[in-house]
Order: C-alpha cells, then structure tokens, then sequence
C-alpha cells in the first residue's frame, strides 16, 4: 500500500514536472522603462509589451493562424462596405479591480483613441475619412460603430485597440488582460501579477492564466541579456540576434529555435528627393532604373546571408516574405547576384568603366556615401559587404554610421544624404497598413517624400493600385492590386530590398505550450497558455 | 633592469616597424574579404583568424596599429600643450586670472560635449576618407580631453612657484615666458608626462567609441581602439581567445610607454 | 573666510547658470532635436509625424526655454522628461543615489589601491614592485570601460568595482610622479642625506609639499570617476544617471538633459571647488 502510494506520488511528481504546471515567475527582459502605462498612448516597445500582457482587445489576431478569434468580443460583423462594424460583446467580464465591462467602455475607448491629441497608428487608420465615428449601443453586449468612410481590413485594426473602463477608479490601470501592473522600479523592472478576474478558462475550465506573475527586467545590453538566459536568470528572449543564437545553440539547442521568416526586412534606397542638397549628376544617377537595378544586381545578398545573418535570412524580393503564401507575389524570384549583368546595364545607361572606376557620361567618377544607424552591428557588416561588392563594378562606397536621431534628420527633414540602409519591421501584413509608404504623397514615402503629383509613371501606377487595394473589400481584387504593386517595386527597386530575417527567438525548455511565432511578440504571444515546469 | 627597458624598446620598435612596414608584414589587405573562410580560426594563412567577413585579423591589427599608435600621441600632445598653457598661465599668474581659468576649466569638464562631436559630424560631408576622419576625431580628442589634468598643472605650478630656487630666479629679475621655461615646465614634467601618458590608451579607446556618432575610423580603415571595442561582443569570446589579441598589443604598447617614459622621468 | 566662502558661492551659481545654459544650447544646435523615431511607425499620417515633430520644437528657443526653466525651478519644478513621460524630479530621486553611492564606492577603491601602490613603490624602492604596478596599471587603462565592466559581469563581481579599477591608474600614476618629484625637492634631499627614515621622509617632507596637489588630484577623479562611471552603468544596466544620460541623448530630451548637465556640473564644479578651498586651508596650515 505504501509502495503504491509512493509511486502514484511519484507519477505526479513527473508529470507535473514534464507537462507544467500553475503558478510560478516567468521572467525577461525589456529594452528600455516602458514610457507610459496608459494603453491608448503606447508608442514604444516596451510599453507595447506591457499593453500586450496586461490588456484586453476585442479581438485578437493569431500569431500563428494569422487569423482574427474572439476575445472580449464574441462575434462581429463588417458591413456597410467596410464603414461599419458590429460587436457582440462577452457577458460577465470585469476589470482587475472588479469594475463589470460593458460596450460604455468601447465607446469611451474608441472617443479617447480618436481624441486629435493622439497620435498612433491604429488612430490614424480609423481617421482616414472626415467626419466623426457614430457609435450606438444597441444593448450593454452589443455595439454598432460607423466610420466616415470604409476602411480595409476594419475587422484586424481592433487587435491593435486596448478597451479602458469608463468607470473604473483605477481608470486606464483597470486591466482586462491576463496580468496587471503590479510594481514599476524605474530603470530595474516591471512586475506584473496575474488579474484574478481574467475571463478566460482553459479546456478543462481551469482559470488562466497559469502563471502568478511576470517580471519584465530593463536591460538594453542583449550580451547580458544572452548570459542571463544562459545562467537561468530569465526564461526567455523575444528576438536573438544570429550570433548569440548560434552560441546559445553550441551550448545547448534546446534552448533556441528559429520561428520562421519574420516580416522583417533590410533594405538600401537612392535618395530621389529633386531639392536634396545633393550633386545634380548624383541624382540624375539615383533617378535612372538602370543604376538602381545594377546597384541592386551587384550586392551578393546570398553572402550577406551567409556571413551576416548566419544562414538565418533568405535574399529578399519584396518587404512581403516569400513564404507568405497569402499576399506574396508568387511569380517575382529575387534579383540575381550577377556584376556582368550590372555593368552591361550600366554600359548601357551611358557609364563606363576606366582603369577600375566607374564613370559616368560626363566623367563623374561614382562615388557614394551609404549612412546607417550606429550601433547596429548586423547593418555596418551589410554595409561594409556592399562597399566591398560594389568594388567589383568600380564603385567606391564610403560608409557612414550616425546616431538615429542624427540619420532621421537626414532621411526625413533634410535629405542630406545620397543611399540609406536600413531595416523595416512590418508589424501587419496587409499592404493597407503600407499605403504611406508606397503613396507618392505619403511621409514614408522613404526615397521621395511627399511628392505633390506623382514624378514617374510608375509611382502614379502605384498610387492607382494601392487606392483600389485600400478601398474594396474583395480579396482577390485587393491580392491582384498589391501583387502589381509588388511586381512595379520589384522592376524598378525604388527601394532595393536584400534581405528577410528569420525570427529567432530563445525560449526556456522549462516553459511549456510555447508556440514561438514569426510575428510579433513572437515569444509570449500566447502568455495565458504558458506554464512552468517545476524549477 | 635594463633588461625590461630593452623589451620595452623592442615592444615599440616591432610595433613602429610593422605599422610603417604594414604592406609588407600584413599577411593580407585589412580590408580583404575571403568570404569563404569567414570566422575562421588561426591558420598558417591567417595566424589570428579571421572576423565575421572573413578579413585577416592580423592585417586589421597591424592596419589598425599604424592609426592609432601615429594619431593618439598625437592628439596625446595636443591636450598636454593644452593643459600645460592653461593650467601654467593659471598657476603663474594666480588671483583673477587663476579664478577666471579655472572656471572656464570647470565648465569645460560639466558640458555635454557628445553634442558637439554630433555636430561637427553634421557639418563634415559624409563622403570624407576614413583618413580624414580619424585625423578630425584625434584633434578633437585633443582639444577636448586637456581640462582635468589643467587643474592638476595649475597647483603643480603654484607648488613651484613657491619654491626657493623660483624666488630666486624672481629675485634675480628672471620672470614670464623665462621664467616659465626655465623653472616652471621642467618642475612639471612629471604632471605633463603623466597626462600625454595617461591620455594615449584613453584616446585610442575614445576614438572608437566615437564610431557611434559617425565620427574616428570608418568601414573598412581599422583602428586599434575599434578593435579592441570589439570585445565588447562577448558572446564569441571564451572558445576564441586569439580575439584579445589587439588588447593584448594594446597594452603591451601601453606598458612599454611607460616603462620608458619612467626612465625619463627619473633621469629627468 | 566667509566673505571667501560668500563669493565661491556666487562664482558656483554663476557658473552653474552658465553650465545650465550652455548644456541647452549645445543639445539645440545638435542636428536630430526635432526627429522622434516614432516618426517611423508605419501607417503614421502626416499630420501625426507634424504634431509629433512640434512637439520637440516647442523648446526650440533656448533663451525662452531656459528662462521659463530657471523660473520653475525656483518653485522646485525640474520639468517633465520628453522621452520618458515622467517628472524629472521623479527619475533623479530614484537614480541620482544609485549613482553616487557607485561613484563614492569606486573612488574608495581607486584611492586606496592608487595610494598604496604609489607609497608601496616609494617605501619598498623595488623596481620590480614598480614594474609590476606600473603594468597593472597600464593594462587597466588601456582596456575599455566596456570590456572591464563586462568581465566583471562575467565574473559576478559588481560592476562598480571596474569604475575603481579605471580610474585607480591615474590616481597611482599623478601619486606616484608627485612622490617622486617631491624626492628630488632640496629639503627631502637634505633629510635623506641625514638619515631620516622612509616614513618620516613621507609624512613629514613629503605629504605637506603633495597635498594641495593631491586634493586638487580628488576635485579632478570625481570628474574622471563620472567620466568612467556613466559609460559602465549604461552597459550593465545599473538604473543610475548614466543610463538616464545615454536615454536622454538619443532621444534629445532637452528638459531631463538640461537637469543632467546641472546635476554633473554640480558635482564636479561643486568636488573642485571644494576642494580649492581645501587647498587654501591646508595652503595656509602649512605655511
């Protein structure tokens, strides 16, 4: 009798360490205090981390399915052409302090997100159209709220919508999500405790989340951040830059893994501004397709894989990967690394080569500088790579790297500069978060800023088609629009896109039901479901 | 100890030599990719290894030392003229003069200077040579890192002031630049040569550091200092130690310095 | 000596004023003030990118901003940090003690090996004991702070021991000259001719003649000390103001750099100018 009760001990004692179990402190690291606990005003990582465990959404985006699922919402329904969007709210919900949730609060929430003073993306995404959004509470469980105009995928845009109470005492504080804020130690860490009023249940109707707390450690160092790991002191990294995980990987490869092809991606760009205080002949060779196509032919993106990246990033056609099979442009392969190619291009375009410099038809040597942010060790490598590559076709690089705000000056304000490197994180992959990016008139419009009328051909054929994308609600409309989007860019590379990064992130084997995504927050993305295998 | 002066001496003269001779000695290009053969270890062909491009690490050392070791002195020099002007002319002249130095001193040592150096940066073109901007970075070290040893020179130099054979040039009519160059400089030698010491290992580091805002050496031009800032990526270290070489050399040059500057000072 | 303690006051006032106003200018004249990296979020119209860009230009003149500063400041308002959302007065509560009890431990550090090695040198006349000191020394300074604190890191040891340890080779070397340079004085070289003992020779003839240098030595490495501390404390995180520093100056954060550049030139023009009045004190004792 003692013996079996020993070893049905003893089973218990194993499976609760091999399957996890409730309770216990996961621990990372953010890169910096987050700048506000105030959901609507996120603008940085760090807070958008803290949002991210500590908020409730109406919906939520899969990071794997990539797909919308209920959350505070039970069902919704797009109609109106996409102006409008109804809600079926989950019943007995509350806040952490116990304040009951109702649609007065989506209300309230969706006033302060549209209140002028605030600037973010997903306000300006909702702000497309003049006129005021109309809400009307049909019930405390169901709400109708009707924009000015459509708005493409309306349905998404509320994954990026933190709902705050309207009447709780603990205003934007009160948490919805699976965690609240417990503690903040500026500089040092942010903890963060299990909300007890959480409405989500895992299959067997055990309460989640299953862990107690998180604590959020400030470190901007990602070497100590790696030696934490390392030592046990934290459980898990979000995203591992190629060198540490392949040291992490030596020690024990349980300890990292590669998520897949992330939406980040590394690209170089001509400054094609008409007033930049640049040389004329400078940018009549940024202007011309052909230079831009050599330029983009003679960088060795299989190299800079290798040798930057490890093998962890795959030669970029476009900012979509390849391996989305949903909105990438499966008929466009990227360019190939081909410098006979370039030069016979270049010849072409009226350059020649002389005693190995390249020279255009007026005797210009070809000379350029690339700028990049300083301190990122990955983009100096690139950059260096290219001035080597772009040797072999007689063109001298010199490469410049200079603090962000001093490069974002340059890029944005006064375009002092001639070619750029530098990297995109593309938090969603629907082309309609990118319509400031490749509208003409858009500010992120990186190469050529604002431009009154379109100043090519293609950039007005590239205006036309993003504006169908953005304004249908059928998809294979939407996908054939952005796929001539993608095969424009492709031929004319306003923007030389080199490479997409795979996500590599570092998670504990002692966490179980990770599920590492490519998307952001590719770790914790499904913290409610994470649990700890006993310490 | 002849024997340690005469390591000291052969320490600089390898290095002096292999910077001027770099062409020759270097195995390779410092800027040279074998792309195959990248984060290799030490070989015959690259007896440091190679870095993450697959560059010759010994070629970027030896590269590396010509810059730094021929630049940091110099801008070494630079702040201990500086230093020695301000801090004399403070100690010799003393009452408000001394007060007025002094202060600007103070100053000089509490202003963010990082946004100057932003500054200057903004206004250099962006298509200059690593040449000349590392040569623009040392000038600004000098210019910039003379302010805490003034302050040490100006009470050296009133401690000399105050001695007997001062009083008695004084008194023999000796007095301004002579009395300055006969009495006062020699009775700060030690101060000044501890501060060009001191400041060449802090310039070549500085210099590095200075990559950040776009300013020192840049891609593909090595510079001692980068190298050795380098290390800073510690993740790589404890299976390829040959990586501390340049730190190694570092403070080897650094060390020979001071063992004969030492001797100087005592023969002094 | 009031009248001389009356006036060091103002000149520090002043000089804190000047320090204040100049700190703001260099950080306006800096290119990148109005750039905010928010700019970049994708799918950011452009009458966002314009509110958040004036934002930052709202302190762009100097004089006016500098002036309605000092005006709050009287009432004790140290303004609210850009970049960080919160009051300055909040965010150097919580990290100006951190800071100073770093710089305080790894002055102690680097005065007490600094000084024993110099005295050590001097008292055991050994040159291998110079050698020796003189290359730990030299392979101190010649590593930077960043690869000292990380192995520190590496080792466990606490990273402010490595700010002690950086600046311990100029403390060792300016002694170690002084002594030297002490010996050579006529009066030393009369007293040795007679056979006074080491000891003596030092704290007799050789302390007196050092110690206005050596007190404007201490002014100095609180200033080199927070030179070596800042950087060590942004690499290891430790929440002090270097970390604040680095923050600040990425984001161009006028107010809390403003209260930064106050804070630094209070400490140092504050140890220096402490320390010049020591220096007179002992000046006159000695004499």
């Amino acid at each position: 009798m003692r013996t079996r009760a020993l070893l049905i001990w003893f089973v218990l004692f194993c499976a609760s360490t091999v399957f996890g179990q409730s309770g216990g402190e996961l621990r990372f690291c953010l890169r910096s205090d987050p700048k506000t606990f105030n959901p609507l005003l996120v603008n940085d990582e760090s807070s958008e981390t803290v949002r991210y465990l500590t908020a409730g959404f109406l919906l939520r985006v899969n990071r794997i399915t990539q797909q919308p699922e209920p959350e505070l919402a039970t069902s919704w329904k797009v109609f109106d052409g996409g102006r409008s969007i109804r809600f079926k709210l989950r019943p007995g919900v509350r806040y952490s302090d116990g304040t009951p949730f109702s649609a007065a609060d989506v209300t309230y929430t969706m006033e302060k997100l549209l209140d002028p003073s605030i600037h973010s993306s997903t306000s300006d995404a909702f702000r497309s159209g003049k006129g005021k959004l109309a809400t009307r509470v049909l019930s405390p469980t169901d709400i109708e709220l009707t924009f000015p105009a459509p708005i493409a995928n309306l349905a998404n845009l509320f994954d990026g919508v933190p709902i705050i109470s309207s009447s709780s005492p603990q205003k934007e504080m009160a948490a919805l999500g699976p965690f609240f804020v417990a503690e903040h130690k500026a500089g040092a860490f942010v903890l963060l405790k299990r909300n007890p009023n959480y409405w989500k249940k895992d299959s067997q109707g055990r309460q989640l989340p299953y862990l107690d707390s998180v604590r959020l450690e400030i470190e901007q160092n990602p070497d100590i951040e790696a030696m934490k790991y390392e030592r046990g002191e934290i459980d898990l990294i979000n995203t591992v830059s190629p060198a540490i995980y392949d040291k992490l990987a030596r020690v024990n490869a349980s300890l990292v893994r590669d998520a897949g092809p992330s939406t980040d991606t590394e690209e170089l760009w001509f400054n094609e501004v008409p007033a930049a205080p640049i040389p004329a002949y400078k940018k009549q060779w940024f202007a011309s397709t052909a230079f831009r196509q050599a330029i983009s032919e003679s960088i060795n993106r299989e190299d800079m894989s290798r040798l930057v990246f490890h093998g962890h990033a795959v030669p970029a056609v476009s900012n979509v990967p390849q391996s989305n099979k949903f909105w990438f442009n499966q008929a466009l392969r990227p360019h190939r690394f081909d410098t006979a190619e370039a030069l016979r291009r270049l010849q072409a375009d009226g350059f020649r080569l002389e005693n190995q410099q390249l020279r255009d038809k007026n005797g210009n040597a070809v000379e350029f500088s690339i700028v990049t942010n300083a301190g990122n060790r990955s983009r100096e490598q690139m950059a260096t790579m290219i001035q080597q590559d772009l040797k072999q076709i007689g063109i001298e690089v010199s490469v410049v790297t200079l603090d962000f705000n001093s490069l974002l000056e340059r890029m944005t304000q006064t375009f002092n500069y001639d070619a750029c490197l530098l990297g995109t994180v593309n938090g969603d992959l629907d082309p309609s978060s990118q319509m400031t990016m490749w509208l003409s008139s858009g500010e992120d419009h990186i190469w050529n800023p604002k431009e009154k009328t379109p100043a090519t051909g293609w950039e007005a054929e590239i205006d036309k088609q993003m504006r169908i994308e953005a304004s249908t609600l059928d998809f294979n409309k939407r996908k054939a629009a952005w796929d001539r989007v993608q095969k424009i860019a492709w031929e004319q590379q306003p923007v030389i896109y080199l490479l997409n990064k795979d996500s590599l992130v570092a998670i504990s084997p002692q966490i179980k039901n990770a599920q590492p995504s490519p998307f952001r927050p590719q770790t914790y993305w499904n913290i409610e479901d994470l649990m700890l295998a006993r310490r | 100890m002849k024997l340690v002066h005469k390591a000291a001496l052969a320490v600089l003269l390898c290095a002096g030599l292999a910077s001027i001779f770099a062409s020759y000695v270097a195995p390779a290009g410092y800027e040279q990719q074998f792309r195959n053969e990248a984060q290799a270890g030490p070989s015959l062909h690259h007896p440091l290894g190679t870095d993450d491009l697959g560059r010759d690490r010994l070629a970027r050392l030896i590269y590396g030392m010509r810059v730094s070791l021929f630049l940091a002195p110099l801008a070494a020099l630079l702040s201990t003229i500086f230093a020695a002007v301000v801090g004399g002319i403070a100690g010799l002249c003393g009452g408000w003069v001394e007060r007025c130095f002094m202060a600007a001193t103070d100053l000089f040592l509490a202003l963010p200077w990082l946004f100057l150096l932003i500054t200057v940066r903004a206004l250099l073109p962006l298509n200059m040579s690593p040449m000349a901007s590392v040569i623009i970075t040392f000038a600004l070290l000098g210019m910039l890192g003379w302010a805490p040893a003034a302050r040490v020179i100006c009470a050296g130099a009133k401690q000399v002031l105050k001695s007997d054979f001062v009083w008695a040039a004084r008194a023999r009519g000796c007095g301004g630049l002579k009395l300055m160059r006969m009495h006062l400089l020699p009775g700060l030698r030690p101060a000044l040569a501890a501060q060009f010491f001191l400041s060449i290992p802090v310039f070549i580091i500085a210099e590095a550091n200075l990559g950040a805002l776009g300013l020192g050496v840049s891609e593909p031009l090595p510079s001692l200092g980068g190298l050795v800032n380098e290390l800073q990526d510690f993740v790589m270290l404890p299976p390829e130690p040959w990586r501390l070489a340049p730190l190694v050399v570092l403070i080897m040059v650094i060390g020979a310095f001071q063992v004969l500057l030492n001797k100087q000072e005592v023969h002094a | 000596m009031l009248r001389s303690l009356s006036l060091a006051l103002l000149r520090f006032l002043v000089l804190m004023l000047v320090a204040g106003l100049a700190g703001a200018t260099l950080v306006r004249l800096a290119p990148g003030f109005s750039s905010d990296e928010q700019e970049l979020t994708p799918g950011l119209s452009s009458e966002s990118i314009q509110a958040i860009r004036q934002a930052h230009l709202a302190d762009s003149n100097v004089p006016r901003f500098y002036l309605h500063y000092l005006s709050a400041l009287i009432h004790g308002d140290l303004g609210t940090s850009q970049s960080l959302n919160q009051p300055v007065v909040d965010l150097l509560r919580d990290r100006l003690p951190v800071s100073l009890r770093s710089l305080a431990l790894a002055l102690l550090l680097a005065w007490t090996v600094g000084l024993a090695l110099a005295i050590g040198a001097f008292r055991l006349n050994s040159s291998w004991f110079t050698v020796a000191a003189d290359a730990s020394g030299g392979a101190l300074i010649s590593t930077p702070a960043a690869v000292l604190a990380v192995l520190f890191l590496i080792l466990r040891w606490p990273p402010v021991l490595a700010v002690g340890l950086l600046v311990f080779p100029k403390v060792y070397r300016y002694t170690g000259n002084l002594i030297q340079n002490c010996l050579e004085l006529p009066h030393v070289v009369v007293a040795r001719a007679k056979g006074v003992g080491p000891w003596r020779l030092l704290t007799w003839h050789v302390v007196p003649v050092a110690i206005p240098q050596l007190i404007a030595l201490v002014g100095v490495s609180i200033s080199i000390g927070l030179g070596a501390l800042l950087p060590v404390e942004v690499l290891c995180d430790v929440p002090g103001i270097g970390q604040l520093v680095w923050t600040a100056a990425q984001a161009r954060d006028l107010p809390l750099l403003v209260n930064l550049t106050l804070v630094v030139s209070c400490l140092t023009i504050g140890a220096t100018m402490a320390s010049d009045q020591l220096r007179r004190v002992t000046g006159r004792v000695g004499a």
